[in-house]
């Protein structure tokens, strides 16, 4: 590279910056940095640039507790991605934001898919806890489980299969054994096998959580 | 966050939102590991809208600072999950002021049952001094709604 493309380059992107730190000179001044020759090529794309970027931004009022806040949520949702995308991120941020407790949506799960027992809804609560903290695979979460948190959330189901989608570099997890499948052709159970069964409510919320979009 | 060339980066930054909405369109579905930095890109530009739609609609309905800042907090949510769907999404400023005036607008707990909210402001009202004399020396007439 001689020294009058380096010189072009190291113009180019120190306009760039500039731009973006919004310090940004008269344009002549960094056509007077590189040869003659040179400048008609860097007005030519730093114009393409600039026809790019658009007006440049009003200026605005110091950032407010708002913004700042916004920005978290939205740093903090896609920091989260992982098995089951920006879902768990997301239905976190909007529980906070609309000072739903977990419990609240557990009961709304509950009334919904008739769980009643004590160990159907610890299973829902459990379930559920770990879905917020990302450690459940959206692409096996049912699709009638989401359709339910998107009513208590009141947003659009497709956004929440969408968002469940995993990221590419997600975590590798362990998927968990369906439960409560038939085990084929057997006799009438024994009263071991009666007592190592699950309860039917934990099957149901495990075929939710786990099961797939079709359980 | 994946690493991206810087220059790759500079490149997404530079783009308009429409080209922008254009890339995300592109890599939403094909799990493509720039997505997640194109989705941050447009989620920056409509974080500023969803602010100032919060705080202007919140005032005008009496919402307090706390839940002006809750209904922003909402929308950046939600904005997220828009921008996830595969379908093409409006331009990202009319989106992000879509999503936070449903933000500001749901019912809120301090509303009690989601009666008319009044206005928070008292009315501002002036005396008008020498107004009695006036009407008894005939300079000023006293509202009648048969005559006005």
């Amino acid at each position: 590279m001689s020294t009058g493309d380096d010189a072009f380059e190291r113009v180019f992107w120190q306009a760039l910056n500039d731009l973006k730190q919004g310090t940004d000179k008269p344009i002549e001044e960094y056509l007077r940095l590189v040869p003659r020759e040179d400048r008609t090529e860097l007005s030519r794309l730093l114009a393409d640039v600039l026809l790019a970027r658009g007006p440049a931004p009003v200026p605005d009022a110091p950032e407010s507790e708002g913004y700042r806040r916004a920005v978290a949520v939205v740093d903090g949702v896609l920091g989260s991605r992982g098995s089951a995308g920006i879902l768990p991120g997301a239905l976190k941020a909007m529980r906070n934001a609309r000072g739903i407790e977990p419990e609240r949506v557990v009961e709304r799960l509950a009334a919904d898919f008739q769980v009643e027992g004590e160990e159907g809804r610890r299973s829902l609560a459990r379930n559920y806890h770990r879905l917020e903290t990302g450690s459940l695979l959206g692409s096996k979460l049912s699709r009638r489980l989401l359709q339910s948190l998107a009513a208590v959330f009141e947003v659009d189901p497709a956004e929440l299969l969408a968002a469940a989608r995993p990221a590419r570099n997600g975590p590798a997890l362990k998927s968990v054994p369906a439960m409560g499948r038939s085990a084929g052709e057997r006799g009438p159970a024994s009263d071991l096998d009666r007592a190592s069964l699950p309860d039917p409510e934990v099957e149901l919320v495990e075929r939710l959580f786990h099961g797939g979009p079709d359980a | 966050m994946a690493q991206f060339d810087p220059i790759e980066e500079r490149a997404v930054e530079m783009l308009d939102d429409l080209h922008l909405e254009a890339v995300r369109a592109e890599t939403v579905g094909d799990d493509d590991e720039r997505f997640e930095f194109i989705l941050w890109n447009l989620c920056l530009r409509g974080v500023p809208v969803i602010e100032r739609v919060c705080a202007t609609r919140g005032k005008a309905l009496g919402l307090s600072e706390q839940e002006i800042e809750l209904a922003t907090e909402d929308a950046a949510a939600r904005m997220l999950l828009r921008l996830s769907r595969p379908e093409p999404q409006p331009q990202v400023h009319a989106l992000a002021a879509e999503i936070a005036a449903a933000c500001v607008e749901r019912s809120w707990p301090s509303e009690g049952g989601g009666g008319p909210r009044l206005s928070p402001q008292t009315p501002k009202l002036r005396l008008v001094s020498g107004l009695t004399e006036a009407i008894e020396s005939g300079k000023a007439r006293p509202n009648d709604w048969e005559s006005s």
